[in-house]
């Protein structure tokens, strides 16, 4: 009989028998799914977060904050600042020959959360006439545009859906002053949906800003005019500025909360996957000692202890992958889509959507599958040793 | 032979088997306490706040308030003092090195907040005297080594002075510890006085305002009172107690407990199944030895009770390593995450809970085994192979 053959033998009485200790299986297989759900859950969070931060940024989008802070909520711009980045090298021009920027004022609001009742800071931002010619994919999805020298809010659908309140016609009042909701947007599910958007010259003068602006976006005439108009901002001394792409700026705002949520993740799950481990051992050397017998018998027809080890690893795996697969399925039923909002380096509810991809889901079944290896290869070991003798006394 | 002498004996029978699952009950408990710990972190930050109230301006809490109301507020009846703060957003060297800053009025301040922190006399008299000083929670200066009378200079993210300087050049006064273990102490306060007369803009604004009252008896009637006081003002205001108000900051983290209440129920769930299934398999082999103990006039109780104190013995030795281990690594955290969550500890209260989880665990997963030792008839025992 060739090895082959022997092994393939071996491989299929094991894994028929695994019916025969049912619970211990079923433990086992449960036990890596359940580790496998954890894991997915925080590797979709991170990545739905990291989706809806980096989704909005564009390469060919100058952002201006002053230097040092961090935020756009942190920053501020004079006159004069904004003036000269409108006269920066790489700015496009439209066709009356003036620059393609947008000065922007951000300031935080409150809302109130559907499914907790409490408040949580949302964004409210002023923009110029070409803020929003400067974001991608925008579409009006009800209602219209804010009409210029109005207090009326365009409103995130993101944001509409997390947050009460917000629906289009209705009367928002923030302190003293009353606005009226006259259109939702989307921007395909990007950090801007968690936002209020409003004519920048309404909330200077409502919010008692005067003239002030905080961020300008420029639209530049490719990708590497970002880096013209930061060495243009460096040599004048009259402007202590960060310029960066906004694709750089919102993959800077996202690494923060991404990175927590992953290094909480992965230690988590490994921890958990040690218990997995030590219940697939346990299923494993009872399931050799109960075939104790049968084990010394094929050794003494003539199998070697190769089939046995080989029998005993794969009936391992095919547990581990059982439990994967369950816990990959189970996860995405779960967690795939879900809405949630956390507050994101802005120091604002981010709105996002949990996001599990097929990469994320080949984590969760390796890691699955390293359970089931490390959990079989003792007993596998064991079972290839069994001395034929001793073995078949074995009641 | 005593009961847990055979107990024991038991449970030493198959060394690998009861190690492994002493491992993943141990495992189970470790991820219990820290998470337990991070989520009472989070709460604590609400709860260390005694009975003050909150002033914020009602639009948010980030938008300002005018300095005027602090006096205006110190007049109601029932107000005991009033501090006002002044985010800073100070970070020291490096932008990533953020620390906690507030610009305060030095005595309303020290007043206010002294029941949760312990301010050396010399470096108060200082704070009060010498406008350029600070007080330095004891976290912030031990990570950066700082020592009183060092100089810091130190950054905002936010704020520049008139003569366009980035930097503020302190001084420490003091250096405070936290009276709780579970409080933040990654902090600096600095003179309101240095800092509004120096900076470029905002000059005369404060970020918002705590209050204690001289009976919590006043505490609901002045939440009314201050808000319809500047009720149509430019700046209305919302008045809350800072406990409210800091459960709603946590709240806007997410859903904090939820997320730890799945993660560690499933861990539970994954040990429930590993050990009662185990615990199972080890009554089952023993099946004949059951029945010898019966014939020897062992009552079905007593076998009960040693199986369940088997079961017991393995979820108690398992989770208080567990909870040992737990107890080790937030200690070790502390410093890592202080910026995020405060003190991480594991309390009396997580102490408590872990202890009842253990009897849990051991009960349920030893409670089936135990039952159908008892009830096992001696001749159907022995006649088992």
């Amino acid at each position: 009989m060739s090895l082959a053959s022997q092994v393939s033998a071996v491989v299929s009485m094991n894994v028929k028998s695994i019916g025969q200790r049912f619970w211990p299986s079923v433990s086992t297989a449960l036990a890596v799914a359940l580790v496998v759900v954890v894991l997915l859950s925080f590797l979709a969070m991170a990545n739905g977060f990291q989706k809806t931060m980096r989704g909005a940024g564009r390469d060919d989008i100058a952002i201006v904050l002053r230097a040092g802070s961090q935020a756009e909520l942190n920053s501020g711009l004079t006159r004069d600042q904004v003036r000269l980045i409108g006269e920066g090298p790489g700015v496009v021009r439209d066709a009356n020959g003036d620059a393609v920027i947008s000065s922007e004022l951000y300031l935080i609001v409150d809302g109130v959360k559907r499914d907790t009742g409490t408040k949580a800071n949302l964004p409210l931002r002023g923009i110029g006439a070409a803020g929003a010619g400067l974001r991608d994919g925008l579409k009006i999805v009800e209602g219209r545009m804010f009409a210029s020298g109005a207090n009326e809010l365009l409103v995130g659908r993101a944001l509409q859906r997390e947050f009460r309140g917000f629906d289009v016609g209705s009367t928002v009042r923030f302190g003293k002053t009353q606005w009226t909701v006259v259109g939702a947007f989307e921007t395909g599910g990007t950090v801007f949906e968690s936002e209020f958007w409003a004519d920048l010259p309404v909330v200077q003068s409502l919010f008692n800003r005067g003239a002030a602006v905080q961020t300008v976006r420029a639209k530049m005439t490719s990708p590497e005019a970002v880096a013209q108009l930061k060495a243009y901002s460096d040599n004048d001394p009259r402007l202590k500025l960060d310029v960066v792409s906004e694709n750089a700026y919102f993959a800077d705002q996202a690494s923060g909360t991404t990175n927590l949520i992953a290094k909480l993740g992965w230690p988590l799950a490994i921890a958990m996957a040690f218990g997995a481990i030590a219940g697939a051992l346990n299923t494993m050397y009872s399931s050799v000692a109960s075939r104790t017998r049968e084990i010394a018998t094929l050794r003494a027809i003539g199998y070697g202890g190769f089939p046995a080890f080989v029998g005993t690893l794969v009936e391992s795996l095919v547990l581990a992958a059982i439990g994967g697969v369950i816990g990959a399925a189970a996860a995405f039923l779960f967690f795939d889509g879900l809405s949630a909002a956390t507050l994101g380096a802005s120091f604002t509810q981010v709105v996002f959507q949990f996001a599990l991809t097929p990469a994320l889901m080949l984590n969760g079944l390796i890691l699955g599958m390293v359970i089931g290896l490390i959990g079989g290869l003792l007993p596998a070991m064991r079972a290839a040793r069994i001395p034929i003798v001793a073995g078949l006394a074995e009641r | 032979m005593s009961d847990f002498k055979l107990v024991w004996k038991n449970l030493m029978r198959r060394k690998l088997r009861t190690f492994l699952m002493l491992f993943a009950i141990l495992i189970a408990f470790m991820i219990f306490g820290v998470l337990a710990a991070l989520e009472q972190a989070f709460d604590s930050n609400a709860s260390s706040s005694g009975d003050r109230l909150m002033i914020v301006n009602k639009i948010n809490f980030t938008q300002p308030l005018p300095i005027s109301y602090v006096q205006r507020v110190r007049a109601l009846e029932g107000v005991k003092q009033v501090a006002h703060m002044n985010w800073f957003g100070g970070y020291y060297q490096e932008p990533r090195n953020q620390i906690t800053t507030f610009a305060v009025d030095p005595g309303s301040y020290i007043d206010v907040y002294q029941s949760e922190f312990e301010v050396p006399d010399a470096g108060r008299r200082v704070f009060l005297s010498e406008k350029t000083s600070v007080i330095v929670g004891k976290t912030a200066a031990d990570k950066w080594g700082w020592k009183v009378g060092d100089h810091i200079p130190l950054n905002s993210n936010i704020f520049s002075q008139k003569n366009g300087a980035r930097v503020w050049d302190v001084t420490v006064a003091a250096i405070v510890t936290p009276k709780k273990e579970t409080a933040d102490a990654n902090f600096i306060a600095l003179r309101y006085d240095y800092f509004d007369e120096t900076r470029s803009f905002g000059k005369d604004q404060i970020g918002w305002m705590a209050l204690t009252t001289t009976s919590a008896a006043y505490n609901d009637r002045l939440v009314k009172q201050i808000d319809e006081m500047f009720a149509n003002s430019p700046y209305e205001t919302s008045t809350d107690t800072e406990k409210a108000f800091s459960k709603a900051f946590v709240a806007q983290l997410g859903n904090i407990a939820l997320m730890v209440g799945l993660v560690v129920g499933a861990a539970f769930i994954t040990i429930l199944m590993i050990v009662g299934n185990t615990m199972a398999m080890a009554v089952r082999e023993r099946t004949r030895e059951i029945g010898v103990l019966k014939t020897l006039g062992f009552p079905g109780p007593r076998i009960l009770k040693m199986v369940l104190g088997e079961s017991l013995l393995l979820a108690v030795l398992g989770g208080v390593t567990g909870m040992l281990i737990a107890a080790a690594a937030t200690t070790a955290l502390r410093g890592a995450v202080g910026n995020f969550v405060g003190g991480l500890a594991i309390t009396p209260v997580i102490m408590v809970m872990g202890a009842v989880m253990m009897l849990l665990l051991g009960l349920i997963t030893g409670l089936m085994p135990a039952m159908s030792a008892m009830r096992l008839p001696i001749v159907q025992a022995l006649g088992r192979s």
